[in-house]
């Protein structure tokens, strides 16, 4: 009697060894292409948006009465554009024609470098942006008023005691430079966990692929 | 990817991986060349996996798909190279089984259209309807009917 499909199905994988998984050769070496490749091109992405939103918020700002604001910003931008250049840079000079481990281990420390300059810049960064922000908010022109003119006036009235410095009230001062150190304090924190968000998911394959290499080294 | 991933994780539905990418591929090189995206991009869609299915189908899901890029790939390369324009039925499959009547199973298989070759694997592995059609991404009525028509067209194909 005919044998169904169903059958020789079947019987065809309980009688011979055709299931036997192929050696996975050279996973390793397009693994360790695939998250250098990916993380180059999350970084290219990257920086594109730092320069497009560079160009945007001078504009923006103008628009907005933020100009204070905005050139700042946008200087920031570009800075950061740059040192994220020369790192691009150095990530291409590479060397593909290692191993996969060397290759990744070389990427790796790439990557620690690119992170410690990151947490460094940070710690100036985060401040710089608050006082950017204080500056465009500042400086915002109400009805021929500056508004931080307005706030200072309407604060001094409320609080006709405080105590001024180079007329700025100290109890405004206090909150400002408590903040300032803040940012500075936790910037680089703040910075590794912006690289985190941005880069975490490729950053945890990479250490795994690394740890798994060692490994299969001992 | 870690050896524990692969070990626990991918190797105990190697068989899966196996049986599908054979219908897909003419030459033992495809085959390893197949099996190892496959393996490579469930790596890296892993964490993608919601546990809305289970991880089986998962992996009969992702295996089809990635099978029918490469085959897309591959169709699009040899459009491109006039020299590799050899009919599917010439190219000689180096890979037998001992099971001579498997063999030639797999040999009508491969003659099925690519979606259709999903199917009756899916099929064969006893899966439901439902799940056949939450792979395949059609629903359970077509299925009934269209895994009717491609047995028809294997044992037409076999009894030749």
């Amino acid at each position: 009697m005919e044998k169904s499909i169903e059958t020789i199905w079947k019987e065809g994988f309980i009688k011979n060894d055709a299931l036997v998984a192929p050696k996975l050769n050279d996973l390793y070496n397009q693994k360790s292409i695939d998250i250098v490749e990916k993380f180059k091109r999350m970084y290219k992405l990257n920086r594109i948006g730092i320069v497009a939103f560079a160009i945007i918020i001078i504009p923006l700002s103008y628009v907005t009465g933020m100009i204070y604001m905005g050139i700042p910003m946008a200087l920031l931008f570009i800075a950061v554009t740059f040192v994220a250049q020369k790192f691009s840079n150095q990530l291409d000079t590479i060397d593909k024609n290692t191993s996969s481990y060397e290759y990744l281990s070389s990427f790796d420390k790439w990557v620690k470098d690119m992170i410690a300059v990151n947490s460094k810049l940070s710690t100036f960064l985060y401040p710089y942006v608050f006082l950017a922000m204080v500056l465009g908010f500042w400086f915002i022109d109400i009805d021929g008023t500056i508004l931080g003119d307005r706030f200072i006036n309407g604060f001094v009235s409320e609080f006709p005691t405080t105590s001024l410095v180079n007329g700025f009230p100290i109890l405004l001062l206090i909150p400002f430079f408590l903040v300032i150190g803040i940012l500075a304090f936790f910037g680089g924190k703040i910075g590794k966990w912006d690289i985190n968000l941005i880069y975490g998911g490729i950053l945890n394959k990479l250490e795994d692929l690394l740890s798994d290499m060692e490994e299969l080294r001992k | 990817m870690s050896s524990d991933f692969y070990t626990t994780q991918i190797l105990p539905y190697a068989a899966i991986i196996i049986k599908i990418c054979r219908a897909y591929t003419d030459t033992q090189e495809d085959f390893e060349d197949y099996y190892q995206e496959v393996c490579l991009q469930i790596w890296r869609s892993k964490d993608s996996f919601k546990e809305q299915s289970a991880w089986s189908t998962w992996i009969y899901r992702l295996s089809l798909n990635v099978c029918l890029t490469f085959l897309k790939k591959k169709k699009n390369n040899k459009q491109n190279a006039p020299s590799d324009l050899l009919p599917d039925e010439v190219l000689v499959d180096s890979r037998a089984f001992a099971d001579e009547s498997l063999n030639q199973l797999y040999s009508a298989i491969r003659q099925l259209s690519e979606i259709d070759r999903g199917v009756i694997l899916l099929y064969l592995e006893e899966k439901s309807y439902q799940e056949i059609a939450d792979i395949i991404g059609t629903n359970t009525n077509n299925i009934g009917v269209r895994i009717t028509r491609i047995k028809e067209r294997l044992k037409k194909i076999l009894s030749n």
